[in-house]
């Protein structure tokens, strides 16, 4: 299972997050460049629709493959109440040759992402990972080479942390803990539940850079 | 990582497999090879079906999918499209994936208790491991055994596996080896 939350924020004012993510997570940066493509099962295949996502690492010399089955969230009221997503996941290392594997067993390609960005792992109350990320899309198949921004001015923020049965309501309250110091710069919620650029952004932002001695654009 | 060869037993015509038969080929290696048992080990064969919405229509989707576990390998598991020559490597938690997309659902689980009794050339050890099963022939011969063991010869290059032994060629030896033992059945 894991514990996620996502938010937007304009591409002018990563550069303070990121300042703002250094102070709190203590480690550095790592550098994200992830093919994502996700996959359907054809028209005959299963009694029920399913879909894969292959995630191919890019930021390493070697490229490495992971495969990515996003569950159903947890339901109930207790699920209503709170502010972060509980849901089930499953991945897996895999082989180089899982495209091909997929392919064979009658899965089609639904669309290709290549997602670009950074992102902090650090322990804070739970394990917990931000990536903050641009996602781009191909003109060609597999063209990562030619990828061209979705939301141009836009990126993605989520934040997620492994949980299980025993103890996601702990992860979920490090997660809300966290994502309070985020607050002036950016809104974290529920994937599907859009709350927009915060107001105070640009004014966060500002003194976050005027703060940390760097430059602003 | 150490060269292995799988091997099945063939009954002679109109006998039926004991324990006892198989115990007294092992017991071979043990008195006249000086061979000495190292313990059981299991490994898992599971074939898996796709599920159709349509069942008459399956069009071009593979009739089987192999899942391997092998004991000496537990992080990890192994899938085979025998129809495409296809082995995909991945970690143990794979077979927790397949089960949640219910696209191919296991049909038969076939569980392998082996006797294992410890060169990562396949090519090199060849020759050795060639001299060996003749001697075990031999030996299980001059005791009247009713049966004698076949040794599994996939192609392993069919697959893109190269001569240097993994754990992959062992999961496309057990994949061959259950092919010749139902063509064996059938004849």
């Amino acid at each position: 299972m894991e514990c996620v939350v996502q938010g937007i924020i304009e591409s002018q004012h990563v550069e303070a997050l990121q300042i703002l993510l250094q102070g709190l997570c203590g480690v550095p940066k790592e550098r994200v460049r992830v093919h994502e493509l996700c996959l359907k099962s054809g028209p005959n295949l299963g009694v029920v629709p399913s879909e894969v996502r292959l995630l191919c690492d890019l930021a390493q010399p070697t490229p490495s493959w992971t495969v990515r089955h996003v569950g159903g969230a947890m339901r109930g009221a207790g699920a209503e109440q709170i502010s972060v997503l509980v849901r089930t996941i499953v991945e897996s290392k895999v082989g180089h040759n899982v495209l091909r594997f997929f392919y064979s067993l009658g899965y089609k390609l639904d669309h290709e992402l290549l997602k670009e960005g950074f992102v902090f792992r650090f322990q804070r109350g739970a394990q917990i990972t931000v990536t903050v990320t641009s996602a781009n899309k191909m003109p060609k198949l597999y063209a990562t080479d030619e990828a061209v921004p979705v939301t141009p001015g836009i990126q993605l923020v989520e934040i997620t942390a492994p949980a299980a049965a025993e103890n996601y309501s702990e992860v979920v309250a490090a997660v809300s803990s966290f994502c309070e110091y985020l607050a002036p710069l950016l809104h974290l919620s529920k994937p599907g539940v859009s709350m927009g650029i915060v107001p105070t952004a640009a004014a966060a932002a500002a003194s976050l850079m005027s703060n940390s001695g760097a430059k602003t654009l | 990582m150490p060269v292995k060869w799988l091997m099945h037993w063939q009954p002679n015509q109109g006998v039926t497999l004991t324990t006892q038969i198989l115990t007294e080929a092992c017991q071979c290696v043990e008195s006249q090879l000086g061979g000495a048992k190292d313990g059981r080990w299991k490994t898992a064969l599971t074939y898996y079906r796709p599920a159709l919405r349509e069942a008459s229509a399956s069009g071009d989707l593979p009739r089987e999918l192999l899942g391997v576990a092998l004991h000496d390998q537990l992080g990890s598991y192994y899938f085979l499209l025998r129809a495409h020559r296809l082995i995909l490597q991945a970690d143990s938690s794979m077979q927790a994936l397949m089960d949640k997309l219910q696209s191919y659902k296991p049909r038969v689980v076939l569980n392998f208790e082996v006797e294992y009794l410890p060169l990562s050339s396949i090519e090199k050890s060849r020759q050795i491991l060639e001299d060996f099963f003749d001697i075990w022939q031999d030996t299980v011969k001059k005791r009247s055994l009713p049966g004698h063991f076949i040794l599994v010869e996939p192609n392993f290059a069919d697959y893109g596996l190269q001569d240097h032994y993994t754990p992959q060629h062992t999961a496309v030896q057990y994949a061959t080896c259950m092919t010749q033992l139902m063509a064996a059945v059938r004849n």
